[in-house]
């Protein structure tokens, strides 16, 4: 491997439930190998795990969750997820779930071997469709980057229906030149005006 | 005849309820901008019979409104209080006499009362009555946060005192917690919280730890012999404007809020303003970016109330600036790869203060030094306490790794403060033991 222009990361994890119940198995060892090229984002991961959920399980509970989704009340009123306090309603945390869902292919799309990303907080729900088959959302994250500390804004609409790929469209704010700043206090705060209670 | 009239209240109602919920009201009201009643007053007239009740009864049915019944006439015998603008008080009181209806002031002024009760309302919202009903496992606002201190200080005068070292950009006073068992220009430990106003998890730490000082003074034998020879200070909100902001506006916001004529983005970064390595890679000169260094080192208030104090006390012998998140313990250098004369040392003090935070909860720290650690960052605190000579400089990231990131659930509070005050104990104790 040519250091100067690639890089390779080799990992090893395990996997467990997002949402492990008590006394639950860790589900699986992974190891992955991540590879940058040319200081671009997108790496390639090739990833093998064992002890993997098996494939019809994994169905199930993709049908599952879906079909909670369906049920639940429309979101459109609710914003910041979690709150300034970190909390996060029980009733809501599917759509946090399925936040981080479509956020985690944006990160991957934006990961280079010197910036990598959290999801902040799901900021607002523009809409949330469930009337068709799949489940319609279309909503804005604040994506946390390191290492240059900065809040970017994305917004982010994914189709989901637990038998088809997900369908991921989004727009990331880009960075605020010094010239182009308006008068609004905090450069990446003008979509985070509403983020608060208080 | 008793009939519902409009706005009329019945005989019932005790006189001091009713005029509680009508200055109530009214403070609502005026506090809505929407009033003024400067120089309206409230009489008080004793009815002798029906026949001046009815005169009171024609005052009230006059266009326009010349009084606003607080207690309506009802009975002879029983006092009518009625409210009187400021411009009828002439007219009405002229009228009363020369019907000689007998009154009395019963309030002066409306508008003095008002602003008065107001702020009695805004006084006890703000202060605790003590630090025993202030929840240590929520998030606090700042008034919050500098009520606690006062409670905190007077509680445990005989330990702690409350210092001053400058104000913020916007004029908010930068408050230090001193840790003191008496002498004089003792060595001390510097620990402060909060420099990025979004990392709210760390003042939560910060004022846990206070209260864990004050309570293990002893009975825990680390803390007991380091505070018998050595003082701690202790900076909860080195970024009292940042932090402000956090709960008025932006939640997520990191930066102070100082500005400068002519360029539209607002705030330095406090951890890159620094004198050591300023200016260099991990930071950088533009004032939108989230590590901007500002103009020059210690350009910021916040930053040169620390520097200065640190530098005039001349005896710090260990510093700790707590962060999150990442759940790291570092040591400098940030702004290069070099190692420090003392890494080694730094190393194991790290692995054995990491080693005891875990055992509290089980969450697993990564720690060597900032560059190689986390990243490369310039005109960072640490890297300046150490150039200015306190060998034992430390940097915490706080929990989590990202699920929650800066927006930590206050569950996490105490657990996170519990494991951190361990790993702190034992840098601590490695100052106390190897004096320099």
């Amino acid at each position: 491997i040519n250091s100067k222009k690639e890089c390779q990361v080799d990992l090893e994890f395990t996997t467990e439930h997002y949402n492990p119940e008590e006394g639950e198995e860790r589900l699986g060892k992974c190891s992955a190998q991540v590879f940058f090229k040319n200081e671009k984002p997108r790496p390639t991961i090739n990833v093998t795990c064992m002890r993997f959920m098996e494939k019809s399980k994994r169905q199930q509970e993709d049908y599952l969750l879906y079909k909670h989704m369906k049920q639940l009340k429309d979101p459109l009123d609710v914003i910041s997820i979690p709150d300034s306090h970190g909390h996060i309603d029980p009733s809501l945390r599917p759509i946090w779930d399925l936040a981080f869902l479509g956020s985690s292919y944006v990160m991957w799309e934006k990961t280079t071997q010197f910036l990598h990303y959290y999801m902040a907080q799901l900021s607002s729900v523009k809409q949330w469709k469930t009337d068709e088959d799949a489940i319609d959302f279309d909503y804005t994250v604040l994506l946390h980057e390191f290492s240059t500390q900065e809040i970017i804004p994305c917004r982010i609409h994914l189709v989901w229906h637990p038998s088809k790929p997900l369908k991921v469209k989004y727009h990331c704010q880009g960075p605020q030149a010094p010239e182009e700043a308006s008068g609004i206090e905090g450069s990446a705060a003008a979509p985070t005006m509403g983020l608060t209670n208080y | 005849m008793q009939g519902a009239r409009a706005g009329g209240w019945g005989p019932g109602l005790p006189a001091v309820d009713r005029r509680t919920l009508l200055v109530c009201s009214f403070i609502l009201a005026a506090a809505l901008g929407q009033m003024n009643f400067t120089g309206d007053q409230v009489l008080r007239i004793l009815a002798q019979n029906e026949m001046q009740l009815s005169l009171l009864r024609d005052l009230e049915g006059l266009t326009p409104q010349k009084v606003d019944f607080w207690r309506g006439p009802a009975r002879p015998s029983l006092p009518v209080d009625m409210r009187v603008p400021f411009s009828e008080l002439k007219d009405v009181k002229d009228y009363l006499e020369s019907h000689g209806l007998a009154y009395s002031v019963m309030i002066k002024d409306i508008q003095v009362l008002l602003d008065q009760e107001r702020e009695a309302m805004a006084k006890s919202r703000r202060l605790e009555r003590s630090t025993s009903s202030f929840s240590y496992s929520s998030y606090h606002t700042l008034e919050e946060i500098y009520s606690w201190i006062d409670s905190f200080v007077t509680e445990h005068a005989d330990l702690v005192s409350k210092i001053q070292i400058g104000h913020s950009f916007e004029n908010r006073p930068i408050l230090v917690l001193k840790f003191s068992t008496g002498g004089s220009e003792r060595q001390a430990i510097w620990i402060d919280t909060g420099i990025h106003s979004r990392e709210w998890i760390t003042h939560a730490t910060g004022i846990w730890t206070a209260k864990q000082i004050v309570s293990d003074y002893g009975k825990d034998y680390i803390l007991t012999s380091l505070l018998n020879t050595m003082d701690i200070f202790l900076e909860i909100v080195s970024n009292p404007d940042g932090f402000a902001f956090t709960h008025s506006m932006n939640r997520l916001w990191r930066k102070n809020k100082s500005n400068q004529p002519g360029i539209a983005c607002i705030g330095v970064d406090l951890n890159r303003n620094w004198r050591s390595g300023f200016g260099g890679n991990g930071s950088k000169d533009n004032p939108c970016s989230e590590t901007y260094h500002g103009p020059y080192p210690h350009s910021e208030p916040e930053v040169s109330a620390v520097a200065n104090f640190i530098t005039a006390h001349g005896n710090i012998k260990a510093l700790i600036s707590i962060h999150s998140y990442s759940q790291m313990l570092m040591y400098p250098y940030g702004h290069s790869l070099e190692p420090i004369s003392n890494q080694e040392e730094m190393y194991n003090l790290a692995k054995r203060a990491v080693q005891a935070l875990y055992e509290v909860h089980g969450i697993k720290y990564l720690y060597g030094s900032i560059s190689t650690t986390l990243y490369v960052a310039s005109g960072i605190t640490v890297d300046w306490a150490y150039d200015s000579g306190i060998k034992y400089s430390f940097s915490f990231e706080l929990r989590d790794t990202g699920r929650y990131g800066f927006l930590l659930p206050a569950t996490q509070i105490i657990p996170t403060a519990q494991e951190t005050w361990m790993a702190i104990r034992t840098i601590l104790k490695h100052t106390l033991r190897h004096p320099y």
